[in-house]
């Protein structure tokens, strides 16, 4: 089975409400009130039409400047957020590595963790069974997996974390600037099994501001920039591009405004 | 002053890598799970085509299957925490219900002169289920809100969290009618073969408190007073059904009212097969199920016309 992603027109709008929940008391207010704008809602658009497809072999990098709509991009594929036009389609298992340790239960342990998890991945009791070791083994904790988590160090939450999301046979991996947590052995170590997983999935979409790895493991780039595409094409020129037309540009916009 | 010779904005946006010359095949469904069993590609869709309500509750509890272990995992942690580092603890789900009938009967067999025995079983029929009820609504108001921290991190259907509240509480309640039943036998009473029948009355309960605790639910994230305000009104609740006085104890012009309660056809179910041991009419089989069917077509109603948006609400 071959992997695609395809996304027609999607925009996705986020609605900043001063207050999130206006509450009854005020709903009725406003209700009665002719001022609309009084609603304190702030629109911006995260994402503004994106038409994109993504076929099996490409190892997608995204780059961009804070907010530029990238981990959203991430998000509305996944389909935390549904765009309100447009429409996506996915053909393929997705495993996102968007947010590691989601769900994490601290009173609980690291191998009812591991399953919670796994769970909220989506994936099956049976799975987890299969892959319990094998995640044990990689975040190397076994002498601990069965005391609850809140006695783990950082370090450890994070290989834990890490290995959770790492163990897995995904034919669409979508990461969010995920770092490799713990010693510098661990890190050797996730960096390796990152490459491996980057070779056996189909599509890789990886968010990263560590341009340095995304030449290196990608072999398309896509600029975003304030919600839009901007270009999509070869690495080595769409990170320069990046760096000469929007990091430059906005260097030099924030010395100007600086300088007024 | 270093004048920037182009903008961004003014750019010529580039649409697309490769723009895709395949049809993309028109599915209906909406999920983002890849559907394993068929090989389906799934589709996310902005606007999914109208499509038939029960079309729509069908499509949403078929997605559970895909967190089925999931929604097992909450339940289960959710009542191992509940317990947790006590000494006793899942007997404590038995224990609790005990003690608080007894403090029940000996309070109210006092003040109504009642035989302790009979009116400890009569209080319990009433008390368990509605201990079920109202602590699903109060918990299930604030099940999508305070799941703020899983939504937006990982895809999981609206109508999780709701369900894992009632899904908790249901078994708790089970626990806790299987405490009774033992206790009832331990003080010689007689038991009925209705209590056969209590399955029945389980499930329908559970279907018309998972359809007004997802109703709620999705309220309580446009109105947070919602989850406050529920909590008086159950209180309120409380006294206004025949939970600790009978129905007969009721001045005769208001029996009326006190029988539209949606809540006391719920109770008197209870009470029927449990305490008085009869066979419900059929009457009072057909209101509460009546009442779970409107409760559940009201919280899918609901949650239909707000899912997408919920997202951005929270």
């Amino acid at each position: 089975m071959t992997a695609e992603i395809t996304i027609e027109n999607a925009s996705l709008r986020f609605r900043i409400y001063r207050n999130p929940s206006p509450g009854l008391k005020e709903s009725v207010i406003r209700s009665f009130s002719k001022n609309k704008s009084a609603q304190s809602v702030i629109e911006f658009d995260a994402l503004k039409n994106i038409n994109l497809s993504i076929y099996g072999g490409t190892r997608l990098g995204i780059v961009g400047l804070n907010g530029a709509g990238k981990s959203t991009l991430l998000k509305m594929i996944v389909g935390i957020y549904p765009p309100q036009v447009g429409r996506i389609h996915v053909h393929g298992k997705i495993t996102p590595m968007i947010e590691l340790g989601t769900g994490f239960d601290y009173e609980l342990s690291g191998r009812e963790n591991i399953y919670l998890n796994g769970a909220l991945l989506g994936r099956s009791y049976k799975q987890m069974k299969q892959l319990e070791a094998e995640i044990t083994d990689f975040s190397e904790l076994a002498e601990m997996i069965d005391l609850p988590i809140k006695y783990y160090s950082s370090g450890m939450l994070g290989r834990l974390a890490f290995s959770i999301g790492a163990i897995v046979d995904p034919d669409i991996l979508l990461l969010d600037e995920i770092f490799a947590a713990g010693d510098a052995h661990f890190v050797q170590k996730s960096v390796n099994r990152l490459r491996e997983i980057f070779s056996t999935s189909q599509i890789v979409m990886l968010v990263s501001h560590d341009l340095e790895q995304i030449k290196d493991l990608c072999n398309k780039v896509m600029v975003l920039h304030k919600g839009s595409i901007v270009k999509i094409g070869e690495p080595k020129e769409m990170i320069d591009y990046y760096l000469k037309e929007i990091v430059h540009f906005e260097h030099n916009a924030n010395l100007a405004h600086a300088h007024t | 002053m270093p004048q920037p010779e182009t903008t961004i904005e003014s750019k010529n946006i580039i649409p697309a890598v490769e723009t895709s010359d395949k049809p993309v095949a028109d599915v209906s469904f909406v999920s983002p799970f890849h559907d394993e069993i068929s090989g389906n590609a799934v589709s996310i869709m902005a606007l999914p085509h109208k499509e038939n309500f029960f079309v729509y509750i069908w499509r949403t509890v078929n997605e559970l299957r895909y967190v089925k272990f999931a929604l097992a995992s909450f339940v289960v942690n959710s009542l191992r925490r509940r317990y947790q580092r006590s000494v006793l603890g899942f007997a404590w789900s038995l224990l609790n219900p005990l003690l608080m009938m007894i403090v029940l009967t000996t309070v109210f067999s006092l003040i109504f002169k009642r035989d302790p025995k009979t009116y400890g079983i009569f209080i319990f029929t009433g008390m368990l289920p509605w201990t079920f009820i109202s602590e699903s609504i109060a918990a299930g108001c604030s099940s999508i809100t305070s799941a703020e921290n899983f939504m937006k991190k990982v895809y999981i259907p609206k109508i999780f969290f709701p369900l894992v509240t009632v899904s908790t509480e249901v078994i708790n309640f089970s626990l806790g009618l299987v405490s009774m039943i033992a206790l009832a036998l331990l003080f010689g009473l007689q038991l009925h073969w209705t209590i056969l029948l209590l399955p029945i009355a389980i499930a329908i309960t559970f279907f018309f408190t998972f359809g007004l605790s997802l109703a709620l639910a999705v309220g309580t994230v446009y109105f947070r007073d919602i989850a406050h305000f529920v909590r008086v009104i159950l209180t309120c609740f409380f006294y206004l059904i025949p939970i600790v006085y009978p129905l007969s104890a009721v001045p005769e012009k208001y029996v009326g009212f006190f029988q539209a309660n949606p809540f006391s056809h719920f109770i008197n179910l209870y009470r029927q097969i449990i305490y008085y041991g009869n066979l419900p009419t059929g009457q009072e089989w057909l209101n509460p199920i009546l009442l779970a069917i409107a409760s559940l077509c009201l919280g899918f109603f609901i949650l239909r016309q707000k899912e997408k948006d919920i997202i951005f609400r929270l």
